[in-house]
């Protein structure tokens, strides 16, 4: 065998279908600045941008934005004959040229896309896109696929032709991206989402969230419904909860956060200024307001600071319906649904009963026959944490009750919340993500 | 939150929608201080971490080559150091974003290459420094580089990768602090105030080589390209809102002034110490007899443990803040928390400039104080594509949005920046003609 490398026949195939591919492919990044000619091949000016509409899974370009003499005009994809040796040939010899009119729900996929944060959906991570490439698949030049590749970005600082053609290496699927194309103009949107961001799960948006720009993660937490985006909002660091809130508008951040749950809510109000707090909680509604102010009045660093206030109370002279009921009503929100508290007439904590004693109880047996050892665990509202961790530690559970000095239940911690307190230790560096998928 | 399941905890007296508790002057006075220390960081940090080996050297040769005549390119730089600080704050503050991306996604492919070529080349020079500083310190002691320097990067790399640093960092900051010993010094040196004031603000400039090429050092090492890269990225961590922003600025100029004083002082006492008596600073025990008028003959070891300090703290964020760089502009996963297989590119740039600085101070006879000047002089060379950058990015509304930075202010930042390339192009003229 030679020095050089002798291909086999399957190497030889791969080479072939890797030429071909690259033939096929059109370089956006590659393109831009190349010559646009006439069909007799005299020039008019250069590429400036591709324009595709946002939403579909694999937009056609519909039109072209070309530079002539500095001024840079519209182009619709009709007018074009091909796009051929690096060069766009045109279809006609004359035209009425438009001037260029950013409009809601276009792409200019160079300058909105390239070199920008990109959402990759399908591994979970924020990507800078290299280049993207378009493929004619017989209806013209569809978006087909973005390179999030070191190697592409390194090859596009080339000079000459070799920084014009498709280096495929690192491609991801255009359907699995959600790009975040950021308007000059306020309340020009740019972007549709994605449909796939209804599939992430609550902690990787909390992720790309804490990974993005401050734009980029406006524009993601524009797309998200509320209460996908209330559920990331819980699981972020309270200073990344805080800035994305106080980022918002007042009327969104407000109805963000009265889905969020009680406790993580006022954590994120405690890392915003005081002004900011203020607005926002004017613009919650009534009781959400008074129920907000009421836990902020506590020392974070207690039991009352770190506890939520929603939790599901039955009276103690109930039946076992009653309690299955209640729990009913907050099925989507776990951290309620595990228990419900009695209390007696006077509101006074008689026992919690959780919901698997409920599972096949008689529903018309009386919840007091219930109740019994062991008996909750309980904290004043101004316990230091180490008291509230020792609580826990001897509770074996999962949460412990706060209650005033008359034994009235206020609220109640989780495990996760107290992780949270105890997570809450600084970062080492910068560059380190907390824990709980936050950064 | 359900209304149907929720019960709400009562409020103390006092609180309430209606009753709001009147906030006083002082509860006022309390809650700026509060806000204000919840936004002190970056630039107390970037700017007190520009007082490293390679500053404190740069400005020791600078004083004791030169007395206090060139105290106004020390003047200079740090009002540049605020001026490009400030930006660097603000920008990162404003997009949420680092420098190296950011100029990636403003200027394209070849000025992202540019930036972070420029930066890792400038980082792995200053990188060199540290190691270089903990060799001279090491060496009065009498410990030899190619035992000091392997063993530092070993430790260096082993507490910021496993873990548990916070008390080994504060610690550290306690020995580089020694290094404010020059103030006191610089006082006791009994060093000639008026020279000392007329150097400061009048500019003269002796045109020969060396005397450009520290004046170029003192600017690069000042305006450091790593502390600018730092900045913008320690600001977008600590997420802080537009709002802040002038809090912010408080930090920033308070860093940059700390620096300029402090640098100030090691100029005076090497010029009132070493300059009077025409002594030149060959090796780093040398530079240590600035410190005499206050230590005694106990100079050269408060010199070796401050140097030893300042070295060690910035050896240990250098490839960190350029393996983050390299990681923000490549688009790929940058935190010590994912693995070496989740994050190569992190891991890996953090190795090659960590090892690669070794080796260059670990080269036979490599001397030590010319390795320290001159990766300062290249910093300051390396500095140009990357103001030229964040002015651009300051004038983006697009990025930028309403704290777009304003023409005057512009004309200010691109002043500095032609200052700088005058500086370059005369020590390399002037290189030429000799």
């Amino acid at each position: 065998m030679s020095a050089a490398r002798v291909l086999t026949s399957g190497d030889r195939q791969s080479v072939e279908i890797r030429r071909e591919l690259i033939a096929s492919l059109i370089s956006v990044a590659g393109m831009v600045g190349r010559p646009v000619r006439q069909r007799d091949g005299s020039l008019i000016g250069k590429l400036y941008d591709f324009v595709v509409p946002a939403g579909p899974e694999h937009p056609l370009v519909s039109g072209y934005v070309v530079e002539i003499a500095r001024r840079r005009v519209w182009l619709h994809a009709a007018d074009v004959a091909g796009l051929e040796h690096g060069q766009l040939f045109l279809q006609k010899a004359k035209f009425d040229f438009a001037d260029v009119v950013r409009r809601p729900g276009e792409i200019q996929l160079f300058h909105d896309v390239v070199d920008h944060q990109l959402v990759d959906l399908h591994g979970v991570q924020v990507v800078r896109a290299s280049d993207l490439y378009l493929g004619n698949v017989g209806d013209g030049w569809r978006l087909v696929g973005v390179d999030t590749s070191w190697t592409t970005f390194l090859r596009r600082s080339l000079p000459g032709s070799r920084a014009w053609r498709p280096t495929p290496t690192r491609v991801l699927d255009w359907h699995g991206i959600h790009s975040l194309a950021v308007s000059e103009e306020k309340g020009v949107q740019l972007d549709a989402p994605n449909s796939q961001l209804k599939l992430l799960a609550a902690a990787d948006i909390a992720d790309l969230l804490s990974d993005l720009g401050r734009s980029e993660r406006q524009e993601l937490l524009d797309d998200l419904e509320t209460e996908d985006a209330a559920d990331a909002l819980e699981l972020m660091s309270d200073e990344d909860a805080a800035s994305l809130l106080g980022d918002a508008p007042v009327e969104r951040a407000a109805e963000l956060l009265s889905e969020m749950e009680p406790d993580e809510a006022v954590d994120a109000l405690r890392e915003m200024g005081a002004d900011d707090r203020e607005e926002l909680l004017q613009a919650l509604g009534a009781d959400d307001e008074t129920d907000l102010r009421s836990l902020l009045s506590y020392d974070e660093d207690t039991a009352a600071g770190m506890m939520t206030s929603a939790m599901v109370i039955v009276p103690a002279s109930g039946v076992v319906a009653d309690a299955v009921e209640a729990l009913r009503a907050v099925r989507g929100t776990p951290d309620q649904a595990e228990m419900v508290i009695l209390v007696d007439p006077g509101g006074v904590l008689v026992d919690d009963v959780t919901a698997l004693e409920l599972l096949g109880e008689d529903p018309g047996r009386p919840l007091m026959e219930l109740a019994g050892q062991p008996w909750p665990v309980t904290v004043q509202p101004d316990a230091p944490l180490g008291d509230v961790v020792d609580a826990m530690r001897d509770n074996m559970g999962a949460s412990v009750v706060v209650v005033d000095a008359d034994n009235v239940p206020l609220g109640h911690i989780h495990a996760d919340d107290l992780v949270d307190a105890l997570g809450d230790a600084e970062r080492r560096w910068p560059w380190q993500r907390m824990a709980g998928g936050t950064a | 939150m359900s209304e149907l399941t929720r019960t709400e905890a009562p409020a103390p007296e006092g609180t309430g929608r209606l009753a709001r508790p009147v906030v006083t002057r002082l509860q006022r006075m309390a809650a700026g201080a509060a806000a204000l220390g919840a936004v002190l960081g970056p630039g107390l940090i970037a700017g007190l971490s520009d007082d490293d080996a390679a500053g404190i050297t740069t400005y020791s040769v600078l004083g004791a080559s030169y007395g206090y005549q060139l105290l106004w390119v020390l003047s200079i730089s740090t009002v540049a150091l605020i001026l490009f600080q400030d930006l660097g704050a603000r920008i990162g503050v404003v997009t949420g974003q680092g420098l190296a991306g950011l100029i990636r996604q403003r200027y394209g492919a070849r000025a992202g290459v540019l930036s972070i070529g420029a930066l890792v080349v400038a980082n792995l020079g200053t990188t060199c420094a540290e190691f270089a500083g903990i060799a001279a310190g090491t060496e009065i002691f009498g410990l030899s580089r190619y035992v000091s320097v392997p063993l530092s990067a070993l430790l260096v790399s082993g507490l910021v990768l496993r873990g548990g640093f916070r008390g080994i960092e504060r610690v550290l900051m306690v020995l580089s602090a020694v290094l404010i010993a020059y103030i006191g010094t610089g006082i006791l040196a009994g060093p000639d105030w008026g020279a000392a004031f007329t150097g400061t603000v009048v500019p003269s400039m002796p045109l020969t080589k060396d005397a450009i090429m520290i004046a170029t050092a003192t600017l690069g090492t000042t305006l450091a390209p790593w502390g600018l890269a730092f900045i913008q990225s320690y600001a977008v961590d600590k997420k802080l809102d537009t709002k802040e922003l002038g809090l912010l600025r408080i930090d920033v100029v308070t860093g940059a002034i700390l620096t300029g004083v402090i640098g100030f002082f090691v100029v005076i006492a090497c010029a009132a110490t070493m300059f009077v008596k025409g002594t030149q600073i060959t090796d780093a025990a040398s530079a240590a007899v600035a410190l005499e008028p206050l230590a005694g003959p106990l100079a050269k070891e408060l010199f070796a443990v401050g140097l030893l300090g300042a070295s060690l703290l910035a050896a240990s964020i250098l490839p960190l803040s350029t393996a983050y760089s390299v990681c923000d502009v490549a688009g790929r996963p940058a935190a010590l928390d994912d693995s070496p297989r989740e994050a190569p590119l992190f891991y890996g740039t953090f190795a090659v400039v960590t090892v690669m600085a070794v080796l260059l101070v670990l080269i036979p006879g490599m001397p030590l104080v010319p390795v320290l000047v001159l990766s300062q002089v290249l910093n300051a060379v390396l500095l140009l594509p990357l103001l030229f950058y964040m002015a651009g990015i300051a004038r983006d509304r697009r990025l930028m949005g309403e704290y777009v930075a304003r023409r005057g202010i512009t004309y200010v930042y691109y002043f500095v920046i032609a200052l700088i390339l005058v500086c370059i192009s005369l020590m390399f003229g002037l290189n030429l003609l000799h």
